[in-house]
């Protein structure tokens, strides 16, 4: 019976990320040609899509008896369809095409990469045994998914404003960010191919922060390692003998998550690598190539989104990133905040948003500089999600 | 643990490291500085809401309806129309939609929302009241955290309760998920080759001191009752509580052997030794016996006068002489984990190892938090302010008909949402859409 829940669960996922795909084709045309019928079709497939999300996640609780929020895979999927909610909402709103066409390729980009987990159903540790971590987890992420609205919006104002052949700070800046889209996407890609399609597997044994013998299965050459790891391989039945494996020689202590690291390291310099290619073929910047697709925004409306986004998810944002979060932690670790990576993030996170709100309100930073600071608080919250839980082994590294 | 931190940075890190441990950088979060910040953010939060809010607060006390008409024409939303016909029909439009109007003469003043103005004023009261519950963790009684370690079966007093309570562990126990177990995470377990503890748990039984009164008595300990802590369960008494931490089985409780000969024949029976608490004399079997010579529980090194020297009281590595006698002879032999020696010559036993129990301890925590309540008031009310002063939106609409029909509107946020309000009204009663300066 739960089996069979989760199989249903599994196909519905795979299916809304493909409607939401093919969605983008007439959410494409309506913003081409301002055709309504177009407009209809994409946002009905977008609804039939969530709501297909919805009942993945539904069935998916049922079948395990917790919130579907337990692992990276589910965190990020998770994400990912807050993201097409909090859309929807902008969408209900002010209905806007050109948000979706951004948002969405997000989404589905969050989808594949959580994939890339473990996308198993696992059993709860004690710490995660509560009702809090359904309440606190999805909290969170629909604060995410309102506030990525807001950084979606100033990207497309960036892109809108900035003249793409401008020599300016401002305009090598938003190609940073086109640079770091690009990485991302490589990140993706290398470890579906190597993970998957080549199979490369190297295995290194250490001893990590808790003194406890784990096996690290790099995909990917090692250029950074545990501090003490040995190179082996696995006999089968847990049984492991020395072997002989590409190590660069760099060791870190084990409170960094050194194998997450290296396919970072991999992913940048593949990443860098690849974006100038793409430079030189394309002899344009690529902002100046994602450009178009902005052209036809209205940048108050945009400025309106980025400012009203943030002004809807951030008090979401502390009511479950901070008092929530502090409530199960005073239950599940007898303290309310302790200062673990995450919770010292969250507190980064909250401090960010609290000043733009201040900037904009007593500053008057409107228009381009909110739009900057709302991108930026994309990227921390992605760093948040991605980078405390992967490479710094604190308290929620629970992939 | 156990380290002094004064010595520890000072031996290592000379000078920089006694300047580092003056200014708190060691325990950053309770430095002295640290509670310094907290103060002038608090006493900022404080000047701040005093300097702008009575002076918002005269401003929206007296509000009047009458404005120049260069004040309509700053607004961002305003509309000049010919005829003043039908603004009777805008005011009943507006009432409708919840604005509560000010009249004079022929000048309106519609407003809703005006509490969204406050939210930050509450937030900052929240904060403060926040700040000032995390100054207090400092003052003596109104914080403990405690770590209790008790072994299987033991009583051991409750700290910080003056020896009011004491408390006994029954039993620990940590379950682990069964991969056989016919769920959905059969696979998963299967996969990940990993155990997965499902359960940490200990049973105890709470226990309070009759006899506390009276001093230099013994305990006289009526049972409070049995309770069992897991992880995420705590257990509450007075205002403290005991949570599920950790837990310990490093400690040996006894170790077994088995007396061979020389042909690795066993002699006798094995015989058990309490490491706790160790006989002298074991006899396994007639005639044959096992002396204790020497013990040492966490074993260092032999000294000159070969006594067993031990680094630590805790049985981890324990270390014994052992002289065997029968009716013909008597022989010595250093027994270690993993090693023996021995001490007299042409020994015609040896001693075997077979095997040692450990003892389970649990480890958990005491804490008590007075400022607790405090903060987390201070927080709901931060919440509450925000959660005001983000979701309601403070609008004015002024109308007059003193030429024509004029009208302008202003909100602290959100225009788009003003213009919904305004606008079917506008529509209904014949006049055209409001103007927007910023669109």
């Amino acid at each position: 019976m739960e089996s069979t829940l989760l199989s249903i669960s599994n196909w519905l996922i795979t299916a809304a990320f493909f409607t939401l795909l093919i969605s983008l084709i007439p959410l494409a045309l309506s913003v081409k040609s301002n055709k309504k019928t177009a407009e209809f079709i994409s946002i009905i497939m977008i609804i039939v899509a969530f709501i297909m999300e919805i009942t993945y996640f539904l069935l998916r609780w049922t079948a395990t008896g917790h919130a579907a929020v337990s692992n990276m895979y589910e965190f990020i999927a998770t994400f990912s369809i807050m993201l097409i909610l909090g859309y929807l909402i902008t969408y209900h709103y002010y209905k806007t095409k050109i948000l979706g066409l951004f948002v969405i390729p997000l989404a589905l980009i969050l989808i594949a990469y959580g994939s890339m987990f473990s996308t198993d159903v696992n059993p709860l540790i004690p710490a995660l045994q509560s009702n809090w971590l359904a309440i606190h987890v999805i909290t969170v992420t629909i604060s995410y998914g309102i506030l990525s609205m807001s950084a979606v919006a100033g990207l497309i104002y960036l892109l809108k404003a900035i003249p793409h052949d401008e020599k300016s700070w401002r305009a090598r800046m938003l190609e940073v960010i086109m640079a770091g889209l690009v990485i991302v996407l490589v990140y993706i890609a290398t470890t579906l191919i190597m993970k998957g399609a080549v199979d490369y597997s190297d295995e290194f044994m250490y001893t990590d922060q808790r003194g406890q013998t784990i096996v690290a299965d790099y995909h990917l050459p090692s250029l950074i390692n545990f501090e003490g790891a040995i190179a082996v391989e696995h006999l089968g039945n847990n049984e492991y003998e020395p072997a002989d494996h590409f190590h660069s020689g760099i060791n870190l202590p084990p409170v960094i998550q050194s194998q997450s690291l290296n396919t970072v390291i991999w992913s940048v310099m593949l990443g860098v690598i690849i974006y100038g290619i793409l430079r030189l073929i394309l002899r344009r910047r690529l902002s100046a190539i994602i450009k178009p697709l902005a052209n036809k925004a209205d940048l108050n409306l945009m400025d309106e989104i980025g400012y009203r986004s943030v002004i809807i998810g951030f008090p979401l944002f502390a009511l479950g990133g901070i008092f929530f979060a502090a409530i199960w932690a005073q239950i599940a670790w007898s303290r309310f905040w302790g200062w673990d990576p995450k919770e010292t993030w969250a507190f980064i996170t909250f401090m960010f948003y609290t000043i733009f709100l201040h900037l904009r309100l007593n500053r008057g930073y409107e228009g381009e500089k909110s739009a900057w600071l709302a991108v930026i608080g994309f990227i921390l919250i992605l760093f948040n999600l991605i980078a405390i839980n992967l490479i710094v082994a604190g308290l929620h590294s629970y992939a | 643990m156990g380290a002094n931190p004064q010595q520890y940075y000072t031996e290592n890190y000379g000078t920089l490291g006694k300047i580092y441990i003056e200014l708190g950088f060691h325990n950053l979060y309770s430095s002295w500085w640290f509670i310094i910040l907290i103060g002038l953010l608090a006493l900022s939060l404080i000047a701040a809401s005093i300097d702008r809010g009575i002076p918002l607060f005269k401003s929206l006390k007296n509000q009047r309806a009458k404005k120049h008409p260069s004040f309509y024409k700053r607004q961002r939303l305003n509309l000049h129309q010919g005829s003043s016909r039908n603004t009777a029909d805008v005011v009943e439009g507006l009432k409708k939609k919840g604005y509560k109007v000010k009249e004079d003469d022929n000048h309106y003043l519609f407003e809703k929302g005006k509490l969204s103005r406050w939210g930050p004023y509450i937030n900052y009261f929240g904060l403060i009241l926040l700040l000032f519950g995390s100054m207090l963790r400092f003052f003596p009684g109104m914080y403990v955290d405690e770590l209790i370690y008790i072994t299987e079966g033991e009583t051991v007093q409750v700290p910080e309760t003056n020896g009011k309570y004491y408390v006994k562990n029954n039993k620990f126990t940590i379950d682990i998920y069964d991969e056989e177990s016919g769920t959905v995470y059969d696979n998963t377990l299967e996969n990940i080759n990993e155990t997965v503890v499902s359960n940490y748990q200990t049973d105890f039984s709470f226990y309070e001191n009759e006899n506390m009164d009276v001093v230099g008595s013994a305990p006289d300990l009526q049972k409070v009752e049995d309770y069992s802590v897991q992880v995420n369960h705590p257990y509450r008494f007075d205002l403290f509580e005991i949570y599920q931490a950790s837990y310990d089985n490093s400690q040996m409780k006894s170790m077994t052997f088995q007396l061979e000969d020389n042909d690795d024949k066993p002699v006798g029976e094995p015989f058990t030794i309490e490491l706790d608490n160790p006989h002298q004399n074991y006899e396994v079997v007639d005639g044959v016996n096992v002396n204790i010579r020497a013990y040492a529980p966490d074993f260092l090194e032999i000294d000159e006068n070969g006594a067993l020297i031990s680094e630590t009281p805790v049985a981890t590595n324990p270390a014994f002489v052992f002289e065997i006698f029968d009716s013909e002879s008597s022989e010595l032999s250093l027994i270690q984990i993993m090693n023996s020696t021995d001490i007299t010559e042409n020994n015609k036993y040896n001693v075997k190892f077979v095997e040692n129990k450990n003892h389970w301890a649990t480890v958990l925590t005491l804490k008590k938090d007075l400022t607790m309540p405090l903060i987390a008031t201070g927080f709901v009310i931060f919440l509450v302010g925000l959660f005001i002063g983000s979701y309601i939106n403070h609008r004015r609409i002024w109308v007059n008909t003193d030429d024509g029909f004029s009208i302008s509107a202003h909100t602290n946020k959100n225009y788009f949402g003003l213009k919904k309000d305004i606008n079917p009204v506008l529509r209904e009663s014949g006049y055209d859409e409001i103007l927007d300066r910023d669109s």
